[in-house]
């Protein structure tokens, strides 16, 4: 039975449109997946229909009825659930506060906290066994709070829930039992609508999936009738007819010299990181996988000196340093594109101007006044290196897409002297194309200038086609190292999970 | 025998570490250690009547201050409670007539209704149109000024005799004996921050209370979770109000008088208060009670100077001390323990 | 340049042009409604709308114009700072630099330097605080404030404050030169000088970074906390030369001479469309936004309703310009 039946949704935010022509069908009991780029429309679609946004025109038809929700709240009373990505959880309530947070039960004007507990640990056994729910939000792990969002929007008992990328934040073993438990809720009546960047999670747990590109809906899989044919999907995906293929290993020609770049030693007195050391060639893509989690992030942070805490001593072309704080590595070349680009990469008010040249004003050699036109026309020449989709230097960050906002994450350190790159998981969240357009450019960097890279991904996939070497990480150390012809995504992940 | 002594000084000595080291703790350490200061300069400190004036000089602050806390964790900052104390003052002894008993009532009513006004204009400006509380509630002090003087232009007004109730019980004809006498140790100051704090009690246990601290806590989390979070905000500044209004009583009862200007400096001793005491401006976090321990603090400090013969004149000059100090000691703890 | 947009869409933007850059336009607003202020009045009270009448305002909106230049400079940093102790701060140097000039221009250079001193002793303390002990800016320069008055009050204490101001101060803040008031020689420099430090050197544009994300800025290689640090510093060496200025224009110096400045200063920073939390706005927009607030209180002082009518217009006209200005209703 249809549940949900979106026609010609649109929707733009002061000028610039996210939805044109947004369709959607769901149905009950059945697991219906979101596929599309960054800026491709689906996330506004998802919320939309929760009602967090308004929508400038279209129809939603739900449950046969015509509906206009004015805010999430009446669409939850309708049924209608929404799990975010950022997260809705309050860091200083307790996790069975959070999951009935906007729904509690009342006995007369008091809350009715047992109840309140009980529905938590009730779904929270299920879904994340041994969790204490009386434990304060903020004291949780990523992974953790996003369980935690999952529960609550399940605690609603809503008839469509809406997962809009659940699994980011998630380690392979919590991706399985979130599934198993769709499954389940599928099962009993739930209409689910599921949207991931990873394609083998949609094509695993869905029924049939819609795809959006450039605001618009354009094309409708039923996996039951139809083929899961991946090519395909990506072909929907990216628009394009000529489609690489994505199992291909891609390394192109090895690196020639294995002339040592970096030796780096790693001293840390934190939990999330031990003491690690590795080595960097010269040209190297140096990968580093594992489950969610496991320190990587960390290990970047402490290779670019951005960890306090952590000290790390490293070796660069024959010097010996020790990198306290974030100019010790920039000096030297060590540059960091850190793992959340809206909240660690950018000033998402200032313009793309702005966030290029800022870097730069760290050096203490800098002169006082900024050299404006000789700025302005190496930003240029970046945008254009990096094909930057922009209408003019002085837009606001914050209008660009995922993808683009993230080559100016990268771009802002092309004038310096880069020796070393750190990429903290750079493709996240970013559309295929410019995924492509990122890591080919990282590789030509590497390649003919030389310039060794620390790439984290948290996507295997992604490491295996790109990376040269891997090392795995579980629980701040590296407990494997894949090189050559091993590096497979099943061997990393692999490699992830037997560490246990 | 030594070995056993020795290890419960180490243990307590790192429990009274650990306990400085959070900022509720160490503010209810450093109530503890002014009190015996306190009581033992001033030398009738556990006489009945000195209690009693204790209780009476503190009043105001402390429910200023609960209000402040209260407006604090759900997310805000009150700039004008001292001037809505005032206006309160004011309209109290303007509507009042000294030889006419029920204008007193007319007074009660009319002042409560002007003060979930102030609550529900700063509420509008802090929750609904997202001014920044801080600069909103400063433009909203100078609202209740104006009117404030405009009722009266200097201080003075009218009070109906009975009033006084709320002062001190036993200087009213016709309260019964029992009251009278309850009145020599429990002054009606004590009774109106009783009050205040069963008013907290029950709103904190209610959906109101959670949300108050949800709201502070992540605004943009609690509306996504379908909570009315201007309505929230608003009801925060309500309740603030009607502590205001408890201590524009007292405040009457005891002076008979209102007076515009009256206020003025209570309202950012409020926020030392609530500061001192260990919530963080922040919001979102620590016990309204808290801000009670804060306002002692804050007037044991200035009991202290005064019975240690420090001149008037530096009173300001301690008191901004110790606010530093009270905050400044568990942040430097914090700082060294990071650092380790 | 960069810019900075708010959440609401400025409906005044097609009233001013596109051509104007977009962080001009607000403030563009501002002298707009300040002129509707002066016709206005103009026509309700006669001789308002004179050349003198507005000098006059000018020049009392030059001291909030430059008290704002310290707030804005702790406020753009971000972190929530902002800093209530110039008030007295001002007050202090005025105090204790009345007597040392004692009405003469010999020792003016001693003057400026007890300023200079004093206001880094504050900026200091208020830097290492806030920035290092990461106590709150509110409460710290709260305090300080309610320190310094203490200072003031036992500096005072029974004996009337003597001496007065050198020539030179007088002329500078009193003076008219003409119809001219003098102190705008200096309001108008300063202004050019911090309006290109804020957009042309690197110092403004590490302080907007590190008020628009303190953890980009960090990972950018910037010191945080020694950059919010240094902007207390500032700020209290910038308050502290004010006050020298506040002894020149009243001729003595008194308690609470400084006191008063303190929050229009930082309302002047929020109408001229600074936000709060930093990261964006223009000296240009607090200079407006001062001089509107200094009309609009003459205005009302003019219109004579009494010193209650003047406060009760000041907060509600205020209390609308903010949910213009400074609301931010979510946009759906």
């Amino acid at each position: 039975m249809v549940i949900l039946e979106a026609r010609g949704v649109r929707k733009s935010f002061g000028g610039v449109v996210a939805l044109s022509d947004g369709n959607l069908r769901c149905q009950q009991g059945k697991i219906t997946g979101l596929l599309g780029a960054n800026g491709s429309g689906k996330s506004t679609m998802s919320k939309i229909i929760a009602g967090v946004y308004r929508p400038d025109g279209g129809e939603i038809w739900y449950k046969g009825r015509l509906v206009h929700y004015r805010n999430p709240s009446e669409a939850k009373r309708d049924g209608i659930a929404l799990v975010f990505q950022n997260l809705s959880l309050v860091p200083d309530l307790t996790v069975w506060q959070n999951v009935v947070l906007g729904m509690e039960k009342s006995r007369g004007i008091f809350l009715d906290n047992q109840e309140a507990k009980r529905i938590a640990r009730d779904i929270l056994s299920k879904l994340l066994p041994g969790l204490d729910i009386t434990k304060k939000v903020y004291e949780l792990g990523p992974g953790e709070m996003q369980i935690v969002e999952i529960a609550k929007a399940i605690a609603e008992k809503p008839q469509l829930l809406i997962l809009d990328e659940p699994t980011a934040a998630l380690e392979h073993t919590q991706v399985k039992s979130l599934f198993a438990y769709m499954r389940a809720l599928a099962e009993s009546g739930v209409a689910i609508v599921f949207t991931s960047h990873r394609l083998w999670e949609v094509m695993e747990i869905c029924d049939d999936v819609t795809i959006f590109r450039n605001g618009a809906t354009v094309a409708y899989i039923d996996f039951n009738r139809e083929e899961k044919d991946p090519e395909t999907i990506i072909g929907h995906i990216t628009g394009e007819t000529v489609r690489p293929s994505l199992a291909e290993r891609t390394s192109g020609e090895k690196p020639e010299s294995c002339e040592v770049l970096l030796r780096a030693r790693v001293r840390s007195r934190v939990k999330s990181l031990r003491d690690v050391s590795l080595e960097l060639a010269k040209g190297e893509i140096l990968g580093i996988g594992g489950l969610a989690g496991q320190g990587q992030n960390e290990l970047l942070y402490a290779l670019a000196g951005s960890f306090p805490g952590v000290q790390c001593e490293v070796e660069i072309e024959g010097r010996k340093i020790v990198l306290r704080r974030p100019q010790d590595a920039i000096q030297n070349g060590i540059l960091l594109v850190p793992g959340d680009r809206q909240k660690e990469g950018l000033f998402l008010e200032h313009s793309v101007y702005s966030n290029m040249v800022f870097p730069k004003f760290g050096s203490p050699r800098h002169p006082v006044i900024i050299p404006g036109k000789k700025y302005r026309e190496e930003c240029e020449d970046i945008v254009r290196l990096l094909s930057i989709k922009v209408s003019s230097l002085d837009a606001p960050v914050s209008t660009l897409s995922g993808g683009n906002q993230q080559k100016v994450v990268v771009g802002k350190w092309l004038s310096f002297d880069v020796k070393v790159f750190l990429l903290a998981d750079p493709a996240k969240g970013v559309d295929i194309g410019a995924k492509r357009d990122l890591y080919e450019y990282i590789r030509r960097l590497a390649r003919e200038r030389g310039i060794g890279v620390v790439l984290y991904a948290s996507d295997h996939e992604e490491l295996a086609q790109y990376a040269d070497r891997v090392l795995v990480m579980y629980e701040g150390d590296i407990v494997a190292t894949l090189t050559g012809e091993d590096i497979s995504e099943e061997a990393i992940t692999a490699a992830s999970v037997r560490a246990r | 025998m030594d070995a056993a002594r020795k290890s419960i000084v180490v243990l307590s000595f790192e429990v009274l570490k650990r306990a400085l080291l959070q900022p509720e703790t160490s503010s209810l350490l450093m109530f503890f250690v002014l009190f015996g200061i306190t009581a033992i300069l001033q030398k009738n400190f556990f006489e009945a009547k000195s209690i009693v004036r204790t209780i009476n000089s503190f009043a105001p602050l402390i429910l200023l201050a609960m209000g402040q806390a209260i407006v604090v964790v759900s997310g805000g900052i009150d700039l004008s409670s001292g001037a809505a104390l005032s206006l309160l003052t004011c309209v109290l002894t303007t509507v009042m007539r000294r030889d006419d008993p029920v204008t007193g009532v007319y007074a009660l009513i009319i002042a409560f209704l002007v003060a979930l006004g102030t609550g529900v204009v700063n509420g509008l400006g802090i929750g609904y149109l997202r001014i920044p509380p801080v600069i909103v509630t400063f433009a909203t002090s100078y609202a209740w000024l104006g009117i404030a003087l405009f009722l009266r232009p200097t201080p003075g007004g009218e009070s109906v005799p009975w009033f006084r109730v709320f002062y001190n019980m036993r200087v009213v004809e016709g309260v019964p004996e029992v009251l009278k006498s309850l009145g020599n140790y429990v002054p009606p100051a004590l009774l109106l921050i009783v009050g205040a704090c069963v008013l907290w009690y029950v709103v904190s246990r209610t959906r109101t209370g959670r949300y108050i601290y949800a709201v502070g806590s992540n605004i943009e989390s609690a509306y996504v979770s379908g909570i009315n979070t201007g309505k929230t905000q608003m009801l925060a500044c309500m309740l603030n109000a009607i502590l205001i209004f408890l201590a524009a009583l007292f405040f009457v009862g005891q002076n008979q008088t209102g007076d515009a200007r009256m206020g003025g400096p209570l309202t950012l001793r409020s926020i030392a208060a609530v500061v001192v005491g260990g919530i963080a401006l922040s919001g979102g976090r620590g016990s309204v009670y808290l801000a009670i321990v804060g306002a002692l603090i804050l007037g044991f400090v200035g009991r202290i100077i005064f019975f240690a013969n420090v001149p008037n004149a530096y009173q300001t000059l301690v008191s901004g001390i110790i606010v530093i100090a009270a905050i400044a000691g568990p942040a430097y703890a914090t700082l060294r323990r990071e650092l380790r | 340049m960069e810019t900075f947009l708010k959440k609401t869409s400025p409906w005044y933007g097609w009233i001013l042009g596109s051509w104007f850059p977009v962080q001009y336009r607000k403030a563009f607003a501002i002298l707009l409604l300040t002129v509707l202020l002066y016709v206005g009045g103009g026509v309700i009270v006669p001789g308002f709308l004179t050349l003198e009448q507005i000098l006059l305002t000018l020049k009392l909106a030059s001291f909030i114009a430059l008290f704002g230049l310290c707030q804005m400079i702790v406020i753009v940093a971000g972190g929530g700072g902002l800093d209530l102790s110039v008030g007295y701060t001002a007050t202090l140097t005025a105090v204790l630099t009345a007597s040392i000039m004692d009405g003469r221009n010999a020792y003016l250079w001693v003057a400026l330097l007890v300023a200079l001193v004093l206001g880094l002793l504050v900026g200091l303390a208020n830097g290492v605080l806030t920035s290092y002990l990461k106590l709150p800016p509110l409460v710290v320069t709260l305090a300080m404030a309610d320190i310094l008055q203490g200072i003031v009050n036992a500096y005072v204490a029974g004996k009337a404050i003597t001496g007065r101001p050198s020539p030179v101060l007088v002329t500078l803040a009193a003076k008219l030169t003409g119809v001219f008031p003098n102190i705008l020689f200096v309001l108008i420099p300063v202004a050019v000088l911090a309006i290109l430090v804020f957009e042309r050197t690197k110092w403004g544009q590490v302080l907007f970074g590190v008020g628009a994300n303190e953890r980009t800025a960090y990972l950018c290689g910037i010191d945080v906390k020694k950059v919010r640090f240094l902007t207390f510093v500032a700020s209290g060496i910038l308050a502290s030369l004010i006050g020298l200025l506040l002894l020149g224009n009243m001729g003595i110096a008194f308690k609470d001479m400084g006191s008063n400045y303190v929050m229009p200063s930082i309302a002047a920073v929020v109408v001229g469309g600074v936000p709060l939390t930093g990261g964006g706005g223009s000296y240009f927009g607090v200079i407006l936004g001062s001089i509107f607030l200094q009309t609009l209180i003459n205005l009302l002082t003019a219109l004579g309703l009494g010193d209650a009518g003047k406060w009760l217009g000041f907060g509600i006209i205020l209390f609308a310009m903010l949910s213009v200005y400074a609301g931010n209703r979510r946009s759906r």
